[in-house]
Parts: C-alpha cells; sequence; structure tokens
C-alpha cells in the first residue's frame, strides 16, 4: 500500500463503533481481506488498522512490524504520535496479526526485515495519525458547537480556549464523520516526537519478566514436543524405534513429521528426557560429503572461475594497466548462526476446522500461512498471535517450527508447545553463508583507484528463503510448484543472474571507472538465509580489508583514499570524514592500535574506529567509535542502541563466529563451542549520530559491516599482521 | 514431593527429583519470566536466587532446592514495584529483545547483594556469565553502577 494509495483512499467511509464482542475493523487497501484482528475492546474507535480509541481515552496503536528488539515498536509507535498529536508514552502498544493493512511498504507482504521498518513505515504511520487527529478536530467542532479552526490538539487532547478535553470523549461523534484522508503532516520544526530521546517503551515489561515471548505462552490442556532431527541437512526417517521413549514418563506420543520424530509429553523436560531414547536411522543426503576443510579449497578453486557478471563498467584492464599499484587478496567468513537467545518456538492448537497458532516471528501472516497449509484449514480460519521475538536477526523469517508443532497437533489433536533445544538451534537452522571474496584493485599516484574487481563464492540464498516463504505466503500452492519454483531458483543464480544479496556491497560505495563484479555459485544443501546484515557482513570486510592493505601498500593515508573514491556517497563521505577527524584526536594507551572501516548498507552510512591490543595472541577491543548517518533519528537512544548491539553482534562473528561442517553436521552444539561476545570482552560504544532533515533510513543492521574489517585493521597496526579470514586469528 | 519457598510461597511439586529448577519454575509453577537459552548453563537466562546465591537453574535439579527459598525475576519486582535494578533498567533503555534480562537482572541484584558498590571490573567478572546476544552490555554495565550509586545515596541518606 502506498502513501498516495492510502490518502486517495474513498472507500473508507465510515468506521462504527463497536460495543463488546467482534470488532470490526476497515481494510485500508480495499480488497476483501477479511476484518483486521483487533482487540475487542468495548465502545472503541479503529478508525483504521493502526488506531483504537476508547471513551476513557486508552489509546491504542497496532504495531504492523515485529519486535525482536531493534525497537520497532517504540519507533514507529513514535510516527503515529506525532501527527495524531499525543505521547508516544500514553500508547498501549499491540503486536498487530496478521493482514494486508499491515503489509511492510517495502515488501508489500507482512514481514519485517532489511532495516526498512521505519524507513518504508515513515509516511504512511505519521499520515495515519494525521487523519485521525483531523477526523477527531472535526467531531469536537460538532460535539462542541464551534468551529473547527477554533480548536487545536495538545497530547491526546482536542483544546478549545482553556478546556483540555481528551480524544475520547469524542470517538462516538468521530465514528460517524467520514475519513477524508490526506490531511496536512506536521513540518519537522514542529516535531515533538520524532528526533526525541526517550527509553524505549517496552523496557519496563522487559525488565520485570512479564513482556511475552513465543516461549512463554501457555494454553489449557497444552502439551510440549522435542523433535530429533538427522544431523544432516536433508536427511530424512528411515525408520525408528520409540518404545524406551514412549515408556518415559509422561510421554503421551511419539510421531513421525517431515523434519524428524516428535515426541508429546504433558512437560518438557519429560518430552526432552524421553527424545534422548529415541533411535532413528536416517537417510544420507548430499550434505553428507562436505567437510569444511575440503570446501575452502574447493572455492579456493572456484575462485579462478570467471563466474557470473553481477555488476560492470569501464575497460578492467586498461584500469589495471594505469594503476601504480595493484592488490590482489582473498577474504574468508564461514557459515554463521544467528543463535538469538530465544531459540525456535511455537505453540500451535489445530482444531475441527480451524487452529491458533502463537510465535515470535519476522512474518506472522507466513506463520499463518504455514498453519493453514500444514493443517488443511482455509488462511482465515487460522487466527496467528504475535509475541515478542528473544531475537531475530534473521532467523525468524524461516518457520520450520512452526511446520513441525502443526504436524503435532494434527497428529495429536491437542494444543502443543514444540522447543527448540540451544543444540538444535546451532546445528538445524538455516545459516549466513560461507563466502571466499577476492578484490584485485588498482590505484593511480593520485590516490583514485582506476579498477575494482570483486569476485565470490558461496551459495545463494535467495532459493532457500523463498522455499521457507512460499508455502506460507501462498499456502495453496502445491508442494510440486513449490519445489519447481525454488529449483527454477536455483538453477537460475547458478549460470544466469546473480544473486545480489550475495555480491551487495563489493562495489557500490566505490566511484571507480573500470569495475567488475563476478559470482561463482557453491551449493551444498546446507539452508542459507538471511542474518544481520546479510551479503554486507561479509563483503565489507572484504572491501575495507582490502582498501587499508591497497592504502598501506601505495603509502596513502586510508581515510584520505576512501575520501578519494566515494565521490558518489555524500552522506558516507560525511562519515568517513566525521569519523577520521575524531580518530585524529583519539589518544589510545600505550600497546593499542587503531583501525578504521566505513560501509554503506540500507541505505545508512556508517564509519567505525576501533581501538584494539593484541595480548599474548588475544585480539581485545576496548573502545569503538561509530558515526552513523541514518538520517532523522527518529529515536537517538534506540539508534545508538543499535549501533551498540550491531557492533557487539558484529564483534562476536569477528573474533569467535564459525561453524564448521564434519560429514554435512555441524560441529558446534552450544555456547561452550560457539561463544558469543561477553561482557568482559565488550568494548566501550561511543556513538555519534549525524544531524540530518532526510527521511530516516534503517539502523537495525548498518552498525556491523565496518566492525570486523575496523579491527582488522587494528590489528595489522598493531603487529604488522594481515588477518584475511574471519573469525580473526593471530598466526 | 519436593517443598520449597518461592518468592515467599511455600510451594510443592511432584515432578520427577531430576528435573531443572528452571522448568519446574515454567512450566508447574507457570513463572514465565526466567528463560531458558542453553540449558548447559553457559548463559546465564535461566539465573534465579538460591538462598539470595545467583545460580544457574537450568542444570540445577529441583531435588537441589527442597527447604530453600528461590527468588525469580517476579519476586524481585514488579511493574508497579521494581527493584532499583529494574526501574534503571528501564530509564535507561537497556533491555533490546529483552530475552536475557531476566537473568541479567537476578545476576547483578546478587552481585549488588553481596558487593553494593562493584567496580567496573568487578561488575565485568560477575556479569560474565550472561550472554546477551542483543549486545546491552555496555547499558548493563552503566545501569548497575547507576543502581549501584543511587543505592549507595539511599543508604546514607
Ligand atoms: S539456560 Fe541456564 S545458563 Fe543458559
Ligand atoms: S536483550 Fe536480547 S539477548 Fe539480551
Amino acid at each position: 500500500m502506498s502513501t498516495a494509495n492510502l490518502s486517495r483512499r474513498g472507500f473508507l467511509k465510515t468506521s462504527g463503533i463497536v460495543g463488546g464482542g467482534l470488532v470490526v475493523g476497515f481494510s485500508l487497501n480495499g480488497c476483501s481481506a477479511g476484518p483486521v484482528p483487533l482487540k475487542s475492546v468495548a465502545s472503541a474507535w479503529a478508525p483504521n488498522a493502526f488506531v483504537q480509541i476508547t471513551p476513557d481515552n486508552v489509546m491504542r496503536f497496532y504495531c504492523p512490524r515485529d519486535e525482536m528488539g531493534q525497537g520497532v515498536t517504540t519507533g514507529l509507535a513514535t510516527l503515529v504520535a506525532e501527527d495524531l498529536d499525543v505521547s508516544p508514552e500514553r500508547l498501549l502498544i499491540e503486536l498487530a496479526g496478521p493482514h494486508p493493512d499491515y503489509n511492510n511498504p517495502a515488501f508489500g507482504a507482512q514481514g519485517t526485515g532489511g532495516s526498512t521498518s521505519v524507513k518504508a513505515h515513515y509516511t504512511q504511520l505519521r499520515q495515519v495519525g494525521a487523519d485521525v487527529r483531523q477526523v477527531l478536530l472535526q467531531a469536537a467542532a460538532q460535539d462542541l458547537g464551534v468551529p473547527i479552526d477554533s480548536l487545536d490538539t495538545d497530547d491526546g487532547h482536542i483544546v478549545h480556549g482553556d478546556d483540555r478535553l481528551p480524544y475520547g470523549r469524542f470517538v462516538a461523534t468521530a465514528a460517524g464523520l467520514e475519513i477524508g484522508g490526506g490531511a496536512a503532516l506536521k513540518p519537522p520544526s514542529a516535531f515533538k516526537h520524532i528526533g526525541r530521546e526517550f527509553p524505549r517503551l517496552d523496557a519496563l515489561a522487559k525488565s520485570t519478566g512479564t513482556a511475552q515471548f513465543g516461549i512463554d505462552v501457555d494454553v489449557p490442556g497444552m502439551e510440549h514436543a522435542v523433535v530429533v532431527r538427522c544431523p544432516v541437512a536433508g536427511g530424512t526417517v528411515k525408520r525408528f524405534e520409540s518404545e524406551a521413549a514412549r515408556a518415559m514418563p509422561g510421554v503421551t506420543a511419539v510421531v513421525q513429521i517431515s523434519s524428524g520424530v516428535a515426541v508429546v509429553a504433558q512437560k518438557y523436560w519429560q518430552a526432552k528426557q524421553a527424545a534422548g531414547k529415541l533411535e532413528v536411522e536416517w537417510t544420507s543426503p548430499q550434505l553428507a560429503d562436505v567437510s569444511s576443510a575440503d570446501m575452502r579449497a574447493e572455492y579456493a578453486l572456484a575462485l579462478e572461475d570467471a563466474g557470473d557478471t553481477a555488476h560492470s563498467e569501464g575497460d578492467l584492464e586498461a584500469g589495471f594497466t594505469s594503476a601504480q599499484t595493484v592488490i590482489e587478496q582473498d577474504y574468508w567468513a564461514p557459515y554463521l548462526s544467528h543463535s538469538p537467545m530465544e531459540p525456535m518456538n511455537a505453540v500451535v492448537h489445530v482444531r475441527e476446522g480451524e487452529a491458533d497458532v502463537w510465535s515470535g516471528t519476522q512474518g506472522i501472516g507466513i506463520a499463518q500461512g504455514l498453519v493453514a497449509r500444514y493443517a488443511g484449514l482455509d488462511v482465515e480460519n487460522v487466527r496467528a498471535h504475535a509475541t515478542y521475538l528473544g531475537g531475530g536477526f534473521g532467523r525468524r523469517a524461516t518457520l520450520t517450527h512452526i511446520i513441525e508443532a502443526t504436524e503435532v497437533s494434527v497428529a495429536t489433536g491437542k494444543p502443543i508447545h514444540l522447543l527448540w533445544s540451544r543444540e538444535d538451534d546451532i546445528r538445524h537452522g538455516v545459516f549466513r553463508p560461507a563466502s571466499l571474496v577476492r578484490i584485485r584493485t588498482g590505484v593511480d599516484d593520485e590516490g583514485r583507484l582506476t579498477a575494482w574487481q570483486a569476485r565470490r563464492v558461496g551459495g545463494n540464498i535467495t532459493p532457500y528463503t523463498l522455499k521457507a516463504a512460499l508455502p506460507g505466503v501462498l499456502p495453496s500452492l502445491g508442494d510440486g510448484t513449490v519445489d519447481w519454483l525454488v529449483g527454477v531458483a536455483h538453477g537460475a543464480f547458478d549460470g544466469w543472474v546473480v544473486d545480489s544479496s550475495g555480491v551487495e556491497g563489493l562495489h557500490e560505495d566505490l566511484d571507480v571507472a573500470n569495475v567488475a563484479v563476478e559470482h561463482v555459485t557453491r551449493e551444498n544443501g546446507l539452508p542459507l538465509t538471511f542474518w544481520r546484515s546479510v551479503g554486507h557482513s561479509y563483503t565489507a570486510f572484504a572491501k575495507e580489508t582490502a582498501l587499508d592493505e591497497l592504502a598501506v601498500q601505495a603509502g596513502i593515508d586510508p581515510i584520505e583514499l576512501r575520501l578519494r573514491n566515494t565521490g558518489g556517497k555524500p552522506r558516507l563521505q560525511g562519515v568517513i570524514r566525521e569519523a577520521g577527524a575524531r580518530m585524529q584526536q583519539m589518544q589510545p594507551a600505550p600497546g593499542r592500535s587503531l583501525g578504521f572501516a566505513a560501509h554503506s548498507s540500507f541505505d545508512t552510512d556508517v564509519a567505525e574506529v576501533a581501538e584494539v591490543s593484541v595480548e599474548g595472541g588475544r585480539i581485545r577491543v576496548h573502545k569503538v567509535l561509530c558515526v552513523v548517518d541514518c538520517g532523522i533519528a527518529v529515536n537517538p537512544d534506540v539508534v545508538r542502541a543499535q549501533m551498540e548491539g550491531a557492533i557487539m553482534f558484529g564483534l562476536t562473528a569477528a573474533l569467535h563466529g564459525e561453524h564448521t561442517l564434519e560429514n554435512g553436521a555441524v560441529v558446534q552444539s552450544n555456547f561452550h563451542d560457539y561463544p558469543i561476545l561477553r561482557m568482559n570482552e565488550a568494548p566501550e560504544v561511543e556513538v555519534v549520530i549525524i544531524e540530518s532533515a532526510e527521511e530516516p533510513t534503517g539502523v537495525g543492521e548498518p552498525g556491523l559491516p565496518p566492525i570486523a574489517p575496523a579491527v582488522a585493521n587494528a590489528v595489522y597496526a598493531a603487529t604488522g599482521q594481515r588477518l584475511r579470514s574471519l573469525p580473526l586469528r593471530l598466526a | 514431593m519436593i517443598r520449597f519457598e518461592l518468592n515467599g510461597h511455600i510451594v510443592e511439586t511432584d515432578d520427577a527429583p531430576d528435573t531443572p529448577l528452571l522448568w519446574v519454575v515454567r512450566d508447574t509453577f507457570k513463572l514465565k519470566g526466567s528463560k531458558y537459552g542453553c540449558g548447559a548453563g553457559l548463559c546465564g537466562a535461566c539465573t534465579m536466587h538460591l538462598d539470595g546465591q545467583a545460580v544457574r537453574t537450568c542444570v540445577l535439579p529441583v531435588s537441589a532446592v527442597a527447604g530453600k527459598t528461590i527468588t525469580t525475576i517476579e519476586g524481585l519486582g514488579t511493574p508497579e514495584a521494581p527493584h532499583p535494578l529494574q526501574a534503571v533498567w528501564a530509564e535507561q533503555g537497556v533491555p533490546q529483545c529483552g530475552y536475557c534480562q531476566s537473568g541479567q537482572i537476578m545476576s547483578a541484584a546478587a552481585l549488588l547483594e553481596s558487593n553494593p558498590a562493584p567496580s567496573d571490573e568487578q561488575v565485568e567478572q560477575a556479569m560474565a556469565g550472561n550472554i546477551c546476544r542483543c549486545g546491552c552490555y555496555p547499558r548493563i554495565k552503566q545501569a548497575i553502577l547507576t543502581a549501584a550509586a543511587e543505592l549507595a545515596v539511599e543508604v546514607t541518606a
């Protein structure tokens, strides 16, 4: 739904008040999508899918995007609140259920990711707020019998002379009025909340154990399921022996499902114990032949292929001929799991003709569609209830656990709480693809890049994400069609077109006349997906380390080199300049060195400086300076938190993160061998937000890409060792 | 039957004695604030207080708490009457996804009980057992130091 579309909507005439019972909302996009799943609140007025106001002035905001920690509930509430003229702190936040009105304007579907939310909803939700305010003013004018221009608003109240009357007083009248739409938006100079710093709205609930995550859902009669899956992705059950498991206390069922064998018990711990007694024999999939050591060697060989062209400009060879200094190096990044702190889980209850699902997902509509598909129901008979996500990072766009819970509920007829263990999460998830990138580049004696060639070897995430999403997005599509489409995608990305998520960030920041970006696909069946900052998580490491190497070799200041070759991106240059100037002022303690990197991703520009020491072969990051330009910072405190968080997430990958395969099985299993950065390793972080009047851009991911190269460049400054493999390990 | 004190109430369970306390509290007593993160004592998401000490309850059999006193995040404070740490946590916007925060706060509360004025290093050491995948560490540390300072003022006032 575009903004234009929203303000022109002529079909939305009046919106009724509903006393208790059924709440009927009206679809903004006019299609027959059915009622908007709003809370049933007595006498509440719901002029659209987002705002619901009661006569006693309780105002609810239905947040269309999923809260996985990125602060989206606070950010989007601020947008609607600004033009509705109410403090966001006054709004009760509800997590929206599935409905097309809640689609992400960036995707045309109900999904959260790609650092899109604030950017995509910026004008839309402000317009929603402005239009609702306008109708409330009209209603007040009518009720009070005064001209509308004698009225104003302030923090959820109509102001008339000295009187402050709560919005709620006018909802009965407002419900009978036409919503014209297209009300004027506030000029930025009148902003009261956008740009204001206040603590995120969910902080108290999340500090008192009262915020509800998917794992916390508990419905009457619920039983618990634990699934045993094949150690190698793609393996299926050949046969299994369940007698011992069935004899364990509390066990009520053992069922074979698509991903393995599920043990169901009255309590989680009983199911978990009993699952350990199952004996399962698996088929051996193609991935069983893959081990990490061979894989890296194979990728290195593949780098010698020309690959498919993703982008090409100018004359590369002429560019190299005119270069003064040329370097060529390869940069490695391993498989990684997201490992959000809350492992995958869902509660699903399938009954005759209907079902409920509760889960924290990055696409509640996909959850609804998957339950419908696997329970054989129509989508409108599946109620999907969103919860907070205990971390997402891309992981919760793949909802295999919802399929599993649905299959078990169908088989048992009971409400099923299905929980993955940490070991399941690390071994059976969907991964950030491993990647080997070769950069060959040359610079002239004025510090201008004359040629830039980047070639990446690795898997493509798009076919896997299609396979994960399609069955839920289009539940009526047959399995055969889904497999066929996924097969087409796999084929297309190997030899025809390049999956842009594999090469994103390899050249876009650079203003070079002669460029080639190439891609060589290598797949083995390990499922892949988005992982916080996606391709940028490894392309920035390659690009920014290579630039540092080139600067050193050519004897150019690394910041100057970047400034001279990013002419097409003034905002990126702005953060490079600011961080560069601050870097000059930084006075690292003896034994510490500084490293610099900058990268643009998801339309946001970030430069980072890492202060690092190397002690006894161990890399320690003491301090990180982060300069970000994300347009208007809707809530600067949340922007800072996202930069801090992305830096820590990126440091885990830079210093520790690695999944390896042995005969196709993931070797790591829990936090002892897949360590996550801890507080005693966490640097101090200073975030500088560039003042801007431009519309906001995303902040969930862009803080991550620069951190690994900033640290690697600092390690080089400290030791003279150039580290080109993640995680960073000294020789 | 195993009997213990949970947030000020005497409770009894017939869950198997080797059931980790975490699951007894979550599934039997339906207190969902304490979280499962690793099940192996590695992440701290399940931290509660056992007679005032921070313990990892995903690896603590319920039989070990017979006759003892357990406090969970729900027993520490509520949205209406938060513990000083919870109040500072909210004021400083510490949580991101929030999933680890019950465990973080329980570890922090035990730390301040035993050491009301910890140094930076002491905070880092005491909190090193609690993972936050969202990377809220700088804020967690700052919030603990702020709460310690506020509590110190209260004590002297
Ligand atoms: S769940 Fe207990 S330490 Fe991780
Ligand atoms: S806030 Fe998400 S894991 Fe700590």
